[in-house]
């Protein structure tokens, strides 16, 4: 039960009781008042006694002497009494000596013939006695108070009560209307309750439907990526298998075998790019961040602009002054520029421009953005344009305007996830028929000077023969691996797990090792952490895929090669290792 | 002129009194008889003058007596402070001394003038009735509108030490002060 409820249990009872107390208040001034009555008759009766004594006496001696006259002059002196109706002197044997009647008829002339009071009247009667001896008698009525005289004595009285009994009454009838408010107040506080219960529930069931709304979009999102990179890898290895079927063909010329196997190099390195692409866009590709300067990137990219706009588009670069300098990945922002040039050149292939495409590139200063100065390109291109919902969307990874097999939708994709990934952010600005500007901005760094562009990689690392011991959980790759290196004429030892590695390289001489990162038990960085401690002189190289551990703390410094990589790339970074290692 | 005219009408209610027939009504002596016993009610005489120990009061009747027994049986109806009242019949003023009460009668030897100057200064309540001529005692019976009154020389009353209720002198035709 609710406090307000119990509240108008213990009311209720209350008014019953009001009304009893103005009833008795009633009772009790009607009671005052028939006492007061009472007694004031009394006190009437009294006076009106001792008026007729008064009489008796001073009428005696005319009775005593028998004189009427002096009698009716004892009478007279009443008169004056307004309240005296009647007065009436008998003598000893009962005959009139005297009197006086109000309303001027004659007194009864003798006591028998002397008529009861009338109403409202007192009769009193006093003996005229003289030495001791009854002589007569004297008969007196007096006004018992008028009706309107007593109703005006007692109207402030009975007003008083009445006053004192409204009061209450009223206080009783406001406790009425109080205990109605309060039980509808109860009433309602009920009905808030329930109508928060409903609330309550509904607020549940539209979040839990909006979780079923996330969850079928997330599924729908989730199939149509899988979906796009189940198309394209099946693409690249419809090629791959290919090839390989027909190298594994006895007799074949040596011409076709080296086309063969070019395929599949072809198709591995798409497919490569496929989920860097995709890592980009989900980022978690490993970044490695140099300190650039975008005019001479750009200027540097001439070529493989125009190589890749072709020869019905011009490239215009217009370069900042002095722009600021970003610390970025410089494959990545090459490949998200090339990403964004090439979506430029379908749209503007699009419109029928006869040559007018122009294609600009310009490196721009953005000043103070939230905080963050922010440098960066604005590309252009006077291509078809796009509709809103068109734009809305092209983030989105698998979403493309292309027919089927002609676009990845991964390209601006990856411009997004590398964009966000370097702290900085990317919009586009477009209208049907007027063209698209992509803008790509990236936080400024402006100290020091831009890192040297990293010399094209030595021809081939003729390396000396090293030992190497190679951790890897993947049975294939690790088979791979060794055979690879064990070609170039290395000694490699194999180790499936982190500890089992640590165990050998304490009891056999290795030259650098070389190890995933992602294995189950002890990972490739905790084993490296490990060797440092106990062998500070041998170098550890790390492979990965991914890894969230490389992303978000680094490699501590130690060389990381990307899976996949390519022969070159391998024996380039092991080289490089034991370089940097010895030096 | 109206003294003349109420001693004529006394004279004659005197006569026919005397000379009608019994009435019902009672005769004016009758009445006087009455009243006499009753003037000792509102008069208070010096203690000097009061009856000694248990001795009755006294009502002197001096000279000719009009009333006969009617006096007799009046008295004996009535008390003084709770004596009884004695009516006593002199020829003169001698032995008046023990009379409270005084009715001048008057007689052939000694008229109701000469009566009231031989009581001189007592302390006696003197009576005296118009019917028996104009000399007044401190009470003079009168016939005034056919009915038995009485004036009250009140000087006299005090002259001889007596003093008078106001209730009786406010029955008197006429008061003397």
């Amino acid at each position: 039960m609710t406090p307000v409820v119990r509240m108008t249990m213990r009311w209720r009872t209350a008014p019953l009781a009001i009304f009893g107390l103005a009833l008795l208040i009633l009772l009790a001034g009607i009671a005052v008042i028939a006492i007061n009555e009472g007694t004031y008759d009394r006190g009437r009766v009294d006076q009106s006694q001792s008026l007729a004594d008064v009489l008796a006496a001073s009428a005696a001696a005319a009775v005593d002497f028998d004189d009427p006259a002096a009698a009716q002059q004892a009478v007279e002196a009443f008169r004056v009494n307004g309240q005296v109706r009647m007065i009436a002197v008998y003598r000893r044997d009962g005959t009139a000596i005297g009197g006086y009647d109000r309303s001027g008829a004659p007194v009864a002339s003798t006591i028998v013939a002397l008529q009861a009071p009338q109403e409202n009247a007192i009769r009193v009667q006093s003996p005229i006695v003289q030495a001791g001896q009854r002589i007569g008698t004297v008969y007196m009525d007096i006004d018992r108070e008028s009706a309107a005289r007593r109703i005006s004595r007692y109207a402030l009285l009975a007003g008083l009560f009445v006053l004192a009994a409204l009061v209450v009454a009223s206080l009783g009838l406001a406790q009425t209307q109080l205990r109605r408010a309060n039980r509808e107040l109860a009433s309602r506080a009920e009905a808030l309750t329930q109508a928060n219960v409903l609330l309550e529930e509904q607020i549940e069931e539209r979040a839990k439907a909006e979780d079923q709304l996330r969850q079928s979009q997330k599924m729908q999102a989730l199939g149509q990526l899988t979906g796009g990179i189940a198309h394209d890898f099946n693409n690249q290895l419809t090629v791959i298998q290919g090839s390989a079927d027909m190298l594994s063909r006895p007799g074949l010329s040596e011409e076709k075998r080296i086309r063969f196997a070019q395929a599949i190099v072809q198709s591995a390195s798409n497919a490569a790019s496929l989920t860097s692409q995709l890592l980009a866009f989900a980022r978690r590709q490993p970044l490695k961040p140099q300190r650039l300067d975008l005019n001479r990137l750009i200027a540097d990219m001439d070529e493989l602009l125009n190589r890749t706009m072709g020869e019905r588009f011009r490239v215009v670069t217009e370069l900042a002054e002095r722009p600021c300098r970003v610390e970025v990945d410089r494959a990545q922002l090459q490949s998200a520029i090339l990403n964004i040039a090439s979506n430029a050149r379908d749209a503007m292939q699009g419109r029928d421009t006869l040559g007018s495409g122009t294609l600009i590139i310009r490196t721009r200063d953005f000043g103070e953005v939230e905080g963050k100065r922010m440098v960066g390109l604005e590309i252009a291109d006077n291509g078809e344009g796009m509709s809103q919902e068109v734009r809305e969307r092209i983030f989105e990874p698998f979403f493309t305007t292309k027919p089927t097999g002609e676009g990845t939708g991964l390209g601006l994709s990856q411009v997004y996830g590398f964009a966000s990934q370097s702290g900085g952010e990317v919009t586009a600005a477009s209208e049907p028929g007027n063209g698209t500007t992509i803008t790509l901005m990236l936080p400024c760094i402006d100290s020091g000077h831009a890192d040297p562009v990293p010399a094209v990689a030595a021809a081939s690392a003729e390396t000396a023969p090293a030992a190497i011991l190679v951790v890897e959980d993947n049975v294939d790759v690790g088979a791979f691996v060794e055979t690879l290196l064990t070609e170039l004429g290395h000694k490699v030892t194999r180790a499936d797990r982190g500890e089992q590695a640590l165990e050998l390289a304490r009891r056999n001489h290795f030259d650098i090792v070389l190890s995933d990162v992602v294995m189950p038990g002890m990972g490739g960085i905790k084993l490296a952490e490990a060797l440092e401690r106990e062998q500070p002189s041998l170098p550890v190289v790390l492979a990965t895929g991914y890894s969230q551990d490389i992303v978000e703390g680094g490699s501590g410094g130690r060389p990381v090669i990307l899976k996949p990589y390519r022969l070159a790339a391998l024996s380039e970074a092991l080289a490089e290792a034991m370089r940097s290692h010895r030096g | 002129m109206r003294r003349a005219r109420a001693l004529l009408l006394c004279l004659m209610g005197a006569a026919l009194g005397l000379t009608g027939p019994a009435a019902a009504e009672p005769t004016d002596t009758a009445v006087k008889a009455a009243f006499l016993p009753r003037f000792a009610r509102y008069v208070t005489w010096p203690a000097s003058a009061m009856p000694k120990g248990s001795d009755p009061f006294v009502l002197c009747v001096i000279g000719a007596d009009p009333f006969g027994g009617q006096l007799d049986a009046a008295a004996r109806s009535q008390t003084v402070d709770g004596r009884r009242i004695a009516v006593r019949h002199l020829d003169s003023a001698t032995g008046a001394d023990q009379c409270q009460i005084a009715f001048i009668g008057g007689s052939r030897n000694q008229p109701a003038g000469q009566l009231l100057s031989a009581l001189g200064h007592k302390p006696v309540l003197t009576v005296t009735d118009s019917a028996n001529g104009a000399q007044r005692g401190i009470i003079h019976f009168a016939l005034v509108g056919g009915r038995v009154r009485f004036f009250i020389d009140e000087a006299a009353a005090e002259q001889r030490g007596l003093s008078i209720s106001s209730r009786l002198l406010a029955l008197a035709v006429g008061v003397r002060a």
